[in-house]
């Protein structure tokens, strides 16, 4: 089967049954089933038994269902409330008001988790109720935190970066380092436009929802003071040395639970619920990556991202052209792929080419990342976008078009790095000049 | 024609992929009409864990996995990581010569065939702070990874501490963690000094990583391709155990260039390893029981 | 029947909670004992040195299985996502029968894959496949719990299927709603 007819089944097959209702991570299963196709002598069931079971039992993979919990218990608890009521008189000049809190909360919440799905789930799972209780408009709360989730990928830690920097051997520390400015950059850009969205379009926020605490500012933030000990604690944890990043999502648990505990709510009944709520949710999550494990794998064996790949670098291109035609391939690949399998299928083809173009490895890292966060929003494989889809159960192209903003805002952060590479560079270069 | 893949754990640039590169170069090259492999470098086919039994399972023909994986299926295959049983390549392929036939027989019974093997360069002690003697490395943690680090670390006084490979540099950064063994050629290629600054040559262990086919997929073979394998498996090997001392000199100078201070044992330091080797080796020959006890045997013999 | 399947996806969503507790607990006992550790050196006696043998493993094969296990509980409760943008559009009945279809084609799908994730952890326990890290664990017990998970996961598909032919509606909702 030639490379054409292949690329044409498997869009046909993943787009036919997403389009049918087939679930997720089964439609996944059935793509990948019919990529192998072309290789008729490999043995399909033990290639989905090897995918499914060295995906879903990744150590690293083991913080998503602990941070899912947390987001439960908290869902459970005062705190999500009182941290909406205590935000609220603080930031009622701002515009877009509460929307920033998903944007802030997702930049804090990335300093703790190296993934996008379990940014997107906890900060999602407390705001978005909140955000709907308040009466802001529900597209506006969607995108910006579809768009904001995708910083658990930039702000270290991050699994992403890890995966890339051994893959082209780049230290992990600087790629950590590099990621900070453009992350922070891209929360302030997306903090702009929604204060800018909301000053044009005053619809899309609550005419006097957030006034209605008539508190002291200390009073307000005294509300606030449970969930920056959370915060506190979990961070604290990692950069004080006593947990590693998998490991301070359990502390997290342990700090809700006390949290939700001495707030006196909690009981067992609520307990078992958040319990079993974190399970399902986990499991509908783990599941979809066991799919797309398993499409990543049938995608090894047909060898089409490697021959795109190799297409690419047979064009000749100067560094600009390379790079711009490097973001137009993710960008394809990022609708059927997710972030760390594009990773992992391409960098053998592509990096000697981006090393031959100049660019510093380094830099390139978080212009992958930026890239693949971009892939996490757009249908129909988008990781937040189904992240999203769980919690608030509206299909992904709504999702995906509420969305298509920060999309914008995304792509602009390429341009913006492409152009001032310092952004990336400068912290790493001051930081460890001795090397 | 037969497509082979062949997944592997490390990234392209890493010196073992390279001589990996060269052995598909050569069978590609001698054998192209009947078998044409491609490398799936970096674990992006098959993760590590998984590629022995990929191979067994016919799910791949052939791939690359580190020999002392298997030590827990069976005692023989962690011979090579044995600290300060072998520590220079005289001795390491000596024990290699002695490990053949129990590796071969082993792996046979799961129908796999051992092609080549090639050695890491020898393990070195990485610490945050200086390190004169024994008593120094009290209380320190130490990356502990398997069975026989684990112990290394408690006789050595030190605190034994699970950090996975990705976690490293951020675990250095933290203090979660204040020394590991590991070749100058890993200390490279996650860019050590970053986080640690001492490395000392101890030439505990020479780990080695095997290329290995599955049986009945090579004879399904026309005779001239698995000659042709066969002989690129056995230049594979001359020219990995090369490469492998090359690497241990390149990489221990780009260890030193870039500012980690790198250093000979102590007296103390070396005699108080090798009093912990001879009891390791002894554990481990209680462990792997006559099959050991005939590999220390022979090793000790040649 | 209707009771027996429930009481079944129930326990094995509990299996599925109780291996996340399971993670919960031993993270929370290797923290600690770091903590403890902390406070020990710092108090100048020496440290307990404990450590969770094999914590990494044992976490992400504890992982997989809860995955597996609550599969068919989280079919029933309406959380696995789907793309319906085409089913919301079909009068009812119409709308039934795909559903029952593609329910169909989702049970064939994990059919095969509980097929060939019991075929693993059969080879598993043939060849007595053990992991790699500090505690060698028999592969054939995870595996076996993930080929478990997805044969309920299989027979709640069926079950799906047979709801949506007979009419009874309880895939065509959406997510967990807020
Ligand atoms: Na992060
Ligand atoms: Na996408």
């Amino acid at each position: 089967m030639d490379i054409f007819t292949l690329s044409l089944l498997v869009v046909a097959a993943l787009f036919g049954a997403l389009a049918l209702g087939l679930w997720v991570g089964l439609a996944l299963t059935l793509t990948a089933l019919v990529a192998l196709l072309s290789r008729p002598s490999l043995p399909d069931a033990q290639i989905l038994a090897t995918s499914f079971w060295s995906a879903s039992t990744s150590w690293d993979l083991t913080a998503l269902p602990m941070f899912i919990w947390m987001g439960e218990i908290l869902f459970r608890s005062r705190l999500s409330d009182d941290l909406f009521a205590g935000l609220a008189p603080l930031m009622r000049r701002l515009p877009g008001r509460l929307v920033h809190v998903n944007i802030v909360g997702c930049a804090i919440f990335a300093a703790i988790s190296g993934s996008s799905a379990a940014t997107t789930q906890t900060i999602g799972k407390i705001s978005l109720p909140e955000l709907k209780k308040r009466g802001y408009d529900d597209r506006i709360a969607i995108g910006s935190l579809a768009g904001s989730g995708t910083l658990g990928l930039l702000i270290p830690p991050s699994i992403i970066l890890i995966v890339y920097g051994a893959a082209v051997e780049q230290s992990i520390s600087r790629l950590f380092i590099a990621g900070v400015l453009p992350g922070i950059l891209l929360a302030l850009l997306f903090m702009g436009y929604v204060g800018l969205a909301a000053t044009l379009n005053p619809t899309l926020m609550p005419e006097n929802a957030d006034v209605l605490a008539k508190e002291s500012k200390l009073k307000a933030a005294m509300r606030i003071a449970p969930a920056v000990l959370l915060i506190l604690g979990v961070i604290g944890s990692i950069y004080g040395g006593i947990a590693s990043p998998t490991e301070a999502a359990v502390i997290g648990v342990v700090i809700a639970l006390v949290i939700a505990r001495a707030q006196g709510g909690l009981s067992f009944a609520e307990f078992e619920d958040g319990l079993m709520a974190a399970t399902r949710v986990s499991a509908m999550i783990t599941f979809i990556l066991a799919g797309a494990a398993l499409v990543t794998t049938a995608m090894g064996f047909t060898g089409l991202p490697r021959e795109l790949a190799g297409w690419i670098a047979s064009l000749g291109l100067s560094p600009y052209a390379l790079l711009f035609a490097l973001t137009i391939f993710f960008m394809i690949l990022g609708c059927f792929l997710d972030g760390i399998s594009m990773v992992v299928l391409t960098t053998s083809v592509i990096m000697p080419l981006v090393d031959q173009a100049g660019f510093d490895l380094v830099w390139f890292g978080i212009y992958l990342v930026i890239v693949v966060e971009m892939a996490q929003i757009t249908p129909p494989v988008g990781f937040n976008l189904f992240v999203i889809q769980g919690l608030t159960g509206q299909d992904i192209f709504r999702i995906a078009r509420a969305t298509a903003p920060f999309f914008g805002l995304l792509a602009l952060m390429v341009v913006l790095l492409a152009l001032l590479p310092d952004l990336a560079l400068f912290l790493p270069r001051t930081m460890f000049s001795k090397g | 024609q037969t497509a082979w893949d062949m997944p592997t754990p490390y990234p392209e640039g890493n010196f073992h992929e390279k001589n990996i590169a060269q052995f598909v170069d050569e069978v590609n090259e001698a054998a192209g009409d009947a078998v044409e492999i491609t490398v799936h470098n970096n674990q992006s086919l098959i993760k590590h864990p998984d590629i022995k039994n990929s191979v067994r399972d016919g799910i791949v023909p052939i791939g690359e996995l580190l020999v002392s994986r298997l030590s827990n299926e069976d005692p023989i295959f962690g011979v090579d990581s044995v600290p300060f049983l072998a520590t220079s390549y005289e001795e390491a392929k000596k024990l290699y010569d002695a490990q053949k036939p129990a590796m071969e027989e082993a792996l046979g019974k799961e129908g796999l065939k051992l092609l080549f093997s090639v050695p890491w360069p020898p393990q070195g002690l990485y610490t945050k702070e200086g390190v004169a003697k024994m008593g120094d490395l009290q209380g320190k943690t130490f990356r502990a990874y398997n069975k026989s680090t684990e112990e290394l670390a408690k006789a050595a006084g030190m605190t034994p501490t699970q950090i996975e490979a990705s976690d490293i540099p951020t675990a250095f950064s933290t203090g979660r963690v204040e020394a590991m063994m590991t070749s100058p050629s890993t200390g490279v290629d996650s860019k050590a000094w970053d986080f640690l600054s001492n490395y000392y040559t101890m030439n505990a262990w020479l780990p080695r990583n095997m290329v290995i086919v599955n049986e009945s997929a090579f004879e399904a073979l026309p005779q001239e391709a698995q000659d042709a394998i066969m002989k690129a498996a056995g230049e594979a090997e001359t020219r990995g155990w090369q490469a492998s001392e090359e690497e241990t000199k390149r990489t221990t100078d780009l260890l030193k260039e870039n500012g980690i201070k790198v250093e000979e044992p102590s007296d103390d330091l070396k005699s108080g390893f090798q009093k912990i080797g001879e009891t390791l080796t002894e554990a481990w020959k209680t462990e792997a029981g006559e099959a050991g006890a005939k590999i220390i045997e022979a090793y000790q013999g040649s | 029947m209707r009771h027996a399947l429930d009481t079944l996806y129930r326990m094995a969503g509990w299996l599925a909670a109780f291996c996340l507790v399971a993670i919960l607990v031993l993270v929370a006992l290797q923290v600690g004992a770091r903590l403890l550790d902390w406070g020990l050196t710092s108090l100048g006696t020496g440290a307990t040195g404990f450590a969770v043998p094999g914590l990494a493993e044992i976490g992400g094969f504890l992982l997989g299985a809860s995955t597996f296990l609550a599969l068919a509980e989280t079919l029933a409760k309406n959380v696995h996502i789907r793309v319906d943008l085409l089913t919301t559009r079909l009068p009812e009945r119409p709308r039934q029968i795909l559903d029952g279809v593609v329910a169909l084609i989702g049970a064939a799908l994990a059919a095969f894959a509980t097929y060939a994730l019991a075929a693993l952890a059969m080879k598993s326990l043939t060849y007595g496949d053990v992991s790699y890290g500090l505690v060698a664990v028999p592969l054939a017990l995870p595996q076996g719990c993930l080929a478990a998970g997805l044969l309920v996961f299989t027979i709640a598909l069926i079950d799906e299927a047979v709801l949506a032919f007979s009419g009874d509606d309880r895939i065509s909702g959406g997510g967990e709603s807020i």
